[in-house]
């Protein structure tokens, strides 16, 4: 599903954030991914969510070879990748179910399609009451469940998330955490950068640990 | 529950697009509307023209001008073609002359006749025969008028290329206006933009969430244009001058002709607001297409 070969990626002309990071990712893992601040996590989803393309080395996502592939092959591969955004990046002027029901609408699903799925999913993620609420009123923990309901509900193949319990009391962590684990079992590839190790006990799954750019299996 | 719209109106408004599609539509109505005067106008003078002659007789000396009138008549009278050939007493043909030399009395000089000749349009006559039949009279010259019309066609000709110029430029800023107002629209949302990208949105979809309301912009402004050019030849017709105003009467032959003659006219400026439309929507489309393309 995911392959990476001897990727390197730097801006511009600074130096290398990822350095000859290798790994391979098959249907169905479920990944931690760790690290320090400033180790290239990010990047590093970056790179697997197409916002950037490696400067060097090679990126399959798919079986695609996305470092090469044509702006326009981008979309089909971004629809069947969901991301929670550690910014979350939520749309201000949309209601909190526009926001999480925006993949599907995207996709061309009509609104009466996918009006039940939101509303569970919203339900799902404690958000009911607040579904035509506005992002600005909702707090921290509220915005990064809404960013995580928005990334699972067109149903991915490959999950990336980027510190999603780190707005959230631990109680909806685990509960978070049961989520993206019903979600594997489910078939969803799973891949989570974080700096909880208390989530990462629970979940007993294997980890990435990412230091100076460089990646390796724990 | 209708969704929201994806590109939020109030961060980008298009007010000042509006204005200035405005103006130019409006520009682009009176650029219109003057060609569809000169048009009209060239093809009446010419008309006139075409249907009148003159014959000019000089004085001779010793020879008597009434005689060679009256000669010169006859032979127009009966050549095919012309419908009427009407003598000007010597008072009319000073009274033509008084633009240039003033009332004084010309009464002692040699004041040169004239014969107007109404011809047949439909069955006009051969213009070298007559002109040797004419040779016959003493002192006369047929006047064709064609030196004129073709002064007229050329000066009409070149309004024309000045208001199709007008036309283009008004059109290439239009454009440019349009490509600027469009890249504004896209940076003030930028970051939604991306996010759209992010979660598999093609470029196409994008474009669909702006364009729209480009082509809104479009076919407002136009129709303000138009109505505004309206209003001004209406303004023009009403108090642009008396019965005798060139600008008046135009304006009011631009609106309130013969029926057909207005329908058309109406027609035409109707371009106005389907190009203003289709420069708003083409534009921002390609604008957005090109510029969303070079975003990963």
């Amino acid at each position: 599903m995911l392959r990476l070969e001897n990727v390197g990626l730097r801006y511009g002309d600074g130096p290398e954030i990822l350095r000859d990071v290798s790994f391979a990712v098959h249907a169905g893992d479920f990944y931690f991914l760790t690290g320090p601040s400033g180790a290239g996590k990010s990047s590093l989803l970056k790179l697997l969510f197409l916002a950037l393309r490696p400067t060097r080395g090679s990126l399959h996502i798919f079986g695609e070879n996305v470092g090469t592939l044509s702006h326009s092959k981008l979309p089909p591969i971004r629809h069947r990748i969901g991301v929670v955004f550690q910014e979350f990046r939520l749309l201000d002027h949309l209601s909190t179910y526009d926001n999480v029901a925006l993949p599907l609408r995207i996709a061309g699903k009509s609104e009466s399609s996918y009006r039940r799925d939101v509303l569970d999913l919203l339900d799902w993620v404690g958000l009911s009451h607040k579904a035509s609420s506005l992002p600005p009123v909702l707090s921290g923990g509220e915005k990064q469940r809404a960013a995580i309901a928005r990334a699972v509900i067109a149903k991915p193949q490959l999950l990336l998330a980027d510190e999603p319990t780190g707005n959230v009391d631990p109680v909806l962590a685990k509960r978070l955490l049961h989520l993206f684990l019903e979600l594997n079992r489910l078939g969803t590839t799973m891949l989570i950068a974080t700096h909880d190790k208390g989530l990462i006990r629970q979940a007993e799954r294997p980890v990435l640990h990412l230091e100076e750019g460089v990646l390796t299996l724990q | 529950m209708k969704p929201g719209s994806i590109i939020p109106s109030s961060a980008s408004s298009l007010t000042s697009l509006t204005v200035t599609m405005t103006v130019m539509s409006y520009l682009a109505c009176l650029a219109i509307g003057a060609l569809i005067l000169v048009d009209r106008a060239v093809a009446s003078w010419t008309s006139g023209l075409a249907r009148e002659m003159t014959v000019q007789l000089r004085v001779v000396r010793d020879i008597d001008i009434e005689t060679q009138l009256g000669k010169a008549q006859a032979i127009l009278s009966g050549f095919p073609g012309i419908l009427q050939a009407e003598i000007l007493d010597q008072g009319e043909s000073i009274r033509l002359l008084e633009p240039w030399l003033g009332t004084r009395s010309l009464e002692g000089l040699p004041v040169p006749r004239l014969i107007r000749v109404i011809t047949d349009t439909a069955n006009p006559p051969d213009v070298a025969a007559l002109e040797t039949a004419l040779s016959a009279v003493k002192g006369a010259r047929l006047d064709t008028h064609r030196k004129w019309e073709a002064e007229l066609t050329r000066m009409a000709r070149a309004l024309t290329v000045l208001s199709y110029s007008i036309l283009m430029l008004i059109s290439a800023s239009a454009i440019a206006i349009v490509i600027f107002a469009t890249r504004a629209v896209l940076q003030a949302n930028r970051h939604i933009v991306d996010l759209l990208h992010l979660i598999g949105a093609r470029d196409r979809y994008i474009a669909r969430q702006i364009d729209g309301r480009f082509l809104r912009t479009g076919m407002l402004s136009g129709f303000m244009g138009v109505g505004m050019g309206l209003l001004t030849f209406l303004l023009l017709g009403l108090f642009g001058g008396g019965s005798e105003s060139g600008v008046a009467a135009a304006s009011r032959s631009l609106l309130f002709s013969a029926p057909e003659i207005a329908l058309w006219s109406y027609g035409v400026l109707l371009t106005v607001p389907i190009a203003a439309t289709l420069i708003c929507l083409v534009t921002a489309r390609v604008t957005l297409m090109r510029r969303l393309g070079v975003v990963t």
